[in-house]
């Protein structure tokens, strides 16, 4: 008797308990809200808002008078503009595009492999990291143009000179005529030329990369390196069938990195002759050129994410 | 616990063993101890051990020249006469050292000032958005309320939309404020917002300053990573969540918030594209190096135009003199970058 009195005082204070949840998870809800308030209200007025007005610019001819912006409306005209009558746009899109397509693999192969380097014990492992990470601190800032500008225009500047002609094709051109191979040489020395070119701009463009895969890395347990050694596994089989799925998920995170980033910089083409109608005062179409861009991006991003998330492993919790 | 002094002392002792009872099974013959698979696999693993440290060295040593590289031909040029800039028995170590450019340069940049500026904005800056973006990531981390997933799919947004559609609009904005903000904000000398430093702080105090969705999605990711029993028992206790958020989440995530706000840091010391154009006639160090080319021209050549190469010196000095006070912090607070982002979340 006493007993089943006692399970159903039990259920009973399970019951109020739970009533009494339901309210505290409501309130621990409202609280929810006031710490996201702060950045609720200034997404409206900093973020949302001129994502509408430039919105709203990009269907109108726009003209700047004292005290604000004249409008009038009309229509699609300045994305038909855009893509029908402006000879650099739609070009340096497609170039844009491409780019993206043929760095990004090799931007995200590149992080992969410095970061399995890096994660393993070696002496000066600390040195070596510090100078991955160096292009972070670096790579965003205006001094970037004036590095990548004297590489380019190296000319006589002594150094630069020197860095352009250390990885000189004709080497290559001299070693396969020495072979005896004549007719490849042309093509074979333009993409080497191109590829060593690039290295400059592969390096300094993946520090975040291998940053964010060397924090994935970690979260492998020696534990099971130690095991698949005892089982016999190789290295490659390890990295293929270990690695690979369990620092899948921040690849993913990466490649989306890498494309948001070469899209976004201020240095792109497109970028370039967006902000070029924007300081000739011709807000309109350049509101209109970067909405289209900007929808191509997410385009983009959201087919590559599709792709990618059904090839992702996720450890199931 | 064992110090590291002993942990490297057992795993001496552990390999000498190991040698020692190879060296054994070796006289008395491998093949009654082991298959002939596992005997061809420990060959293999022994070739690679020897063979990989040193592929790994000259891959490393060269990607390190690379990104180096710039760095060392600042330094070369930075201190060499213009003169000798054509010298072409010059490829490194110029013949005499001349503190002459970084001078000058310090000058044409009014560094003293400028710096001092840079370094105020960031700080606050930085401060600001640290605090709101960690408050903002903890509500998205740890609350369950209606709409979220929808409000997170802006934070998002905030990481893929490019600053420079909402620029325009902004400016106008900041240019054209509600009357009493911006009487109150300038003390009443202006009525707009433009080259004042509110433009940096405002959006920073609301967590919308530069890549602030970045550092919302980071926190979120961070606190999601902690064991719940931590606010568990401090709600027990009868603490309110804010309290809770203060006194026990923020000591636990100090790591992370020093991560993120080092690259807060470097991210507003490396802006120029946001300032540039809020900013005519406020300063900063990133700003100052674009228009170094410009100034230095107009400074020093008396507005001729001049090459590249002539001009080169000085630029380069100007980029040493915009990168040393970021690189002396990178040196310092090194290890925090890179241990950090490991324990910052990022890794799950």
């Amino acid at each position: 008797m006493s007993d089943s009195k006692k399970t159903a005082s039990v259920n009973t204070g399970a019951k109020a308990e739970k009533k009494h949840r339901l309210s505290y998870e409501k309130r621990k809800g409202l609280y929810g809200y006031g710490f996201i308030a702060l950045w609720a209200l200034g997404t409206i007025y900093f973020f949302l808002m001129p994502l509408v007005v430039s919105l709203i610019y990009s269907f109108n001819e726009t003209k700047v008078q004292p005290g604000g912006m004249e409008m009038k409306y009309i229509g699609f005209k300045n994305y038909v503009n855009a893509f029908r009558k402006d000879q650099d746009y739609s070009l340096a899109l497609v170039d844009m595009l491409k780019n993206t397509a043929l760095r990004t693999p090799l931007i995200i192969i590149f992080s992969i492999f410095i970061a399995l380097v890096l994660n393993q014990k070696f002496k000066g492992r600390t040195f070596a990291r510090a100078v991955f990470f160096l292009p972070v601190i670096i790579a965003t800032g205006p001094v970037m143009d004036i590095i990548n500008g004297n590489m380019s225009t190296g000319g006589y500047s002594g150094g630069s000179e020197q860095f352009s002609t250390m990885f000189e094709a004709n080497l290559v051109d001299q070693l396969l005529n020495f072979l005896g191979i004549y007719n490849i040489s042309d093509r074979l020395s333009s993409i080497i030329n191109s590829l060593t070119t690039d290295i400059f701009n592969l390096v300094w463009n993946s520090g975040i990369q291998i940053l964010l895969i060397l924090a994935a890395l970690q979260g492998i347990s020696p534990a099971s390196k130690e095991a698949a050694q005892m089982e016999g596994a190789t290295s490659w089989e390890f990295f293929w069938k270990i690695t690979l799925p369990t620092i899948s998920p921040m690849i993913l995170a990466s490649v989306v990195y890498t494309v948001v980033d070469s899209f976004v910089d201020p240095a792109n083409k497109v970028m370039t002759i967006v902000l070029n109608k924007s300081t000739n005062w011709d807000h309109g179409y350049s509101a209109a050129m970067a909405w289209a861009y900007f929808l191509i991006i997410g385009v983009c991003l959201a087919i590559i994410v599709a792709i990618l998330n059904k090839v992702i492993y996720y450890e199931v919790e | 616990m064992a110090t590291k002094k002993e942990e490297k002392q057992f795993e001496k002792e552990r390999k000498a063993a190991i040698k020692a009872r190879e060296k054994r099974m070796k006289e008395i013959g491998l093949e009654k101890f082991l298959t002939p698979e596992q005997i061809k696999y420990n060959r293999r693993q022994k070739v690679i051990g020897a063979v990989w440290p040193v592929f790994r060295f000259l891959i490393l040593f060269g990607l390190c020249f690379i990104i180096l590289y710039p760095l060392i031909f600042m330094l070369s040029t930075a201190f060499r006469p213009s003169e000798q800039m054509n010298d072409p028995s010059i490829i490194w170590i110029p013949k005499n050292f001349t503190l002459d450019n970084v001078k000058q340069t310090w000058g044409v940049m009014k560094f003293d000032k400028t710096l001092v500026n840079t370094i105020i904005l960031n700080l606050v800056a930085s401060i600001l958005q640290v605090a709101t973006c960690s408050i903002t990531g903890y509500g998205f981390a740890r609350f369950k309320f209606k709409g979220k997933n929808l409000l997170f799919g802006i934070v998002i947004m905030m990481i893929i939309v490019p600053p420079q559609i909402t620029t325009i609009p902004l400016y106008m904005q900041y240019a054209y404020p509600p009357k009493f903000l911006a009487s109150l904000l300038t003390l009443g000398k202006s009525t707009s917002l433009i080259n004042s430093p509110w433009t940096m702080y405002l959006p920073a105090l609301f967590a919308n300053g530069i890549r602030a969705g970045l550092f919302i999605f980071i926190f979120r990711q961070f606190f999601r990573g902690l064991p719940k029993e931590l606010e568990d028992a401090a709600y027990l206790d009868g603490c309110s969540p804010l309290y809770t958020y203060v006194k026990i989440m923020i000591p636990n995530a100090r790591q992370s918030f020093l991560t993120v706000f080092l690259f807060s840091i470097v991210w507003y010391w490396n802006d120029y594209y946001v300032s540039s154009s809020f900013f005519t006639n406020n300063d900063t160090v990133a700003l100052m190096l674009k228009n170094l080319n410009t100034n230095l021209i107009q400074q020093l050549f008396d507005g001729q135009s001049v090459s590249v190469r002539q001009i080169i010196v000085w630029l380069e000095a100007g980029c040493l003199l915009s990168i040393t006070p970021i690189l002396i912090m990178y040196v310092f607070l090194q290890r925090y970058f890179v241990e950090g982002i490991e324990k910052s979340g990022l890794a799950n």
